[in-house]
């Protein structure tokens, strides 16, 4: 019973903690001026599961640990409370001779680039912001390793934007909104120049 | 303080009522098949979202971040490091890693050594998952609760080749029905809470969110023509979804209702297998559904006789009462 229930608060307060988050964004039905309490509302449950700097390293990692191996580390937001225009990457081969082709990270099956897509939506949010060059400079890497010759390779990041069903009857089509572009230079190996 | 004896009482007859082990036998079999169709939808490119080196994304960047967080987190660089020991290559070691999550889920299937196929899987499913969490999402999380919770269950069940083996083997069915209170509670969390977080975005009262999941790559199955012709049911279908799951904790435990509501969430998930190409995902929640509430809901299932081990009959509402 005492696995019960420790179980199921870490289960509501790691759901409840992700609502708030969702609420504390806005773009939710509640007005915007509550968008301090929810984000005061998220940061008490991460106090609650012990996230917080000030807590004890053990304990903190000890819950870290459980929620993950229960796969219960994450909320049940499947496309809530909105849905987010997807977001895409294209890469822009350039070689000695001139020619360009373009790319985008392939795999070989539906569920890989299920999950490709998914890293995109990821890196596409703000959280990602550290992370991101480094991640499309691999996946910039995984596109050389099979177009060797090629001696730069840009990298365009931006974000699908589509129309609601009342544009779509009106002929608007969905268009891409840019958001980074990073340039990897192959020839010498040489540092990335971020044009953001 | 006789009414606190009374609500205690109460609690532990909905906590442990005596239970078949039907939904356990689902559970052990369905998520075999389900881990084997993950493993076989990623087959051709389990290396390339694995490696260390070569790949998409080396593995070495979501391990170095799990790590941060705990490093007693399973992960694959573990095994590659113990097999670099024995001198076996990166790639051999990620093929014998899909290899073995592959048999141990026909051990599943089959029933044999059903307590250690359960952890094996458990632990190979998630050190793949977390090794390539930038490429996870919410099918991994769902697969994981399964496993764990098989893994703890009052393994093997009736139907398994380890019970033919062994007859004579007691089963525990207070704890039988523990843990399919646990896997019934927490299929409701689940639907709660993202109900709620749907309702909470305007874009699933008027129907847009429905529209734009539905036109987004790469689950745009239907072309967008097709789909702006129903353009009215949208707001409806976008309304239905979230009552659904909000509904679901509530009306999956009531006698007359528990019926329909389980059908129309089965019905929601094959739609959106079929509608949204996330196959893998409708399979998990189908899986976990039928396991929580199917036996007794949706088929009959036969009173489970007091065997002994369970002390305490059931006095809550339950599938099975």
């Amino acid at each position: 019973m005492a696995f019960f229930a420790a179980h199921f608060f870490f289960v509501g307060v790691v759901s409840c903690r992700e609502l708030f988050w969702f609420l504390s964004q806005g773009r939710t039905i509640f007005p915007h001026s509550f968008n301090s309490y929810w984000a005061k509302a998220e940061d008490l449950g991460s106090s609650i599961l012990l996230q917080n700097p000030g807590a004890p390293t053990t304990l903190r990692k000890s819950v870290t640990t459980y929620v993950h191996l229960a796969g219960v580390e994450s909320g049940y937001g499947f496309f809530a409370p909105n849905v987010p225009g997807t977001c895409k990457l294209v890469f822009e081969l350039h070689y000695p001779d001139g020619r360009t082709e373009s790319r985008v990270p392939g795999v070989s099956s539906n569920a890989s680039g299920l999950r490709v897509a998914t890293l995109l939506d990821k890196i596409g949010r703000p959280e990602y912001d550290s992370l991101r060059e480094v991640i499309i400079k691999m996946l910039a890497s995984a596109v050389r390793r099979e177009h060797s010759d090629a001696t730069m390779i840009r990298a365009v990041f931006g974000v699908v934007m589509l129309p609601t069903a009342e544009e779509f009857q009106h002929g608007v089509r969905e268009s891409s909104e840019f958001l980074y572009s990073y340039d990897f230079d192959f020839q010498p190996v040489g540092p990335k120049q971020p044009n953001p | 303080m006789r009414r606190i004896e009374f609500w205690k009482q109460r609690l532990i007859g909905f906590l442990f009522p005596p239970e078949s082990d039907n939904w356990l036998a689902l559970l052990r079999f369905g998520l075999g098949l389900q881990v084997i169709l993950y493993s076989l939808s990623i087959r051709k490119d389990w290396a390339c979202l694995l490696a260390g080196k070569g790949g998409l994304i080396s593995r070495n960047l979501s391990e170095t971040v799990i790590a941060l967080e705990s490093s007693l987190i399973p992960r694959v660089g573990w095994i590659v490091a113990l097999g670099g020991h024995f001198g076996l290559s990166e790639e051999s070691i990620l093929s014998i890693i899909w290899y073995s999550l592959v048999t141990a889920c026909c051990l599943l299937l089959l029933g044999l050594f059903s307590r250690a196929a359960a952890i094996a899987t458990w632990f190979l499913h998630l050190a793949a998952v977390k090794s390539a969490d930038l490429f996870s999402y919410g099918m991994d999380n769902l697969t994981t609760i399964g496993l764990f919770y098989l893994m703890l269950s009052p393994l093997p069940d009736r139907r398994s080749l380890d019970w033919q083996r062994r007859k004579s083997r007691p089963q525990h069915r207070d704890l039988l029905g523990f843990w399919r209170r646990v896997l019934q509670t927490q299929m409701c969390l689940i639907y709660f809470f993202s109900g709620i977080a749907k309702c909470l975005g305007p874009g699933w009262w008027n129907g847009i969110n429905l529209w734009r999941a539905l036109t987004r790559p790469p689950f745009d199955l239907i072309s967008a023509d097709t789909l702006v012709r129903f353009k009215y049911l949208l707001p409806i279908a976008g309304v239905a979804v979230w009552t659904l799951e909000i509904g679901y904790p509530f009306f999956v435990w009531h006698r007359r209702l528990r019926r329909p509501w389980l059908i129309a969430v089965l019905l929601m998930h094959v739609g959106i297998g079929i509608t949204m190409g996330m196959y893998l995902f409708a399979s998990i929640m189908i899986v976990l559904n039928l396991a929580a509430f199917g036996p007794g809901i949706l088929w009959h299932q036969r009173q489970v006789a007091d065997d002994g081990t369970a002390a305490r009959k059931s006095l809550a509402p339950s599938p099975n009462n």
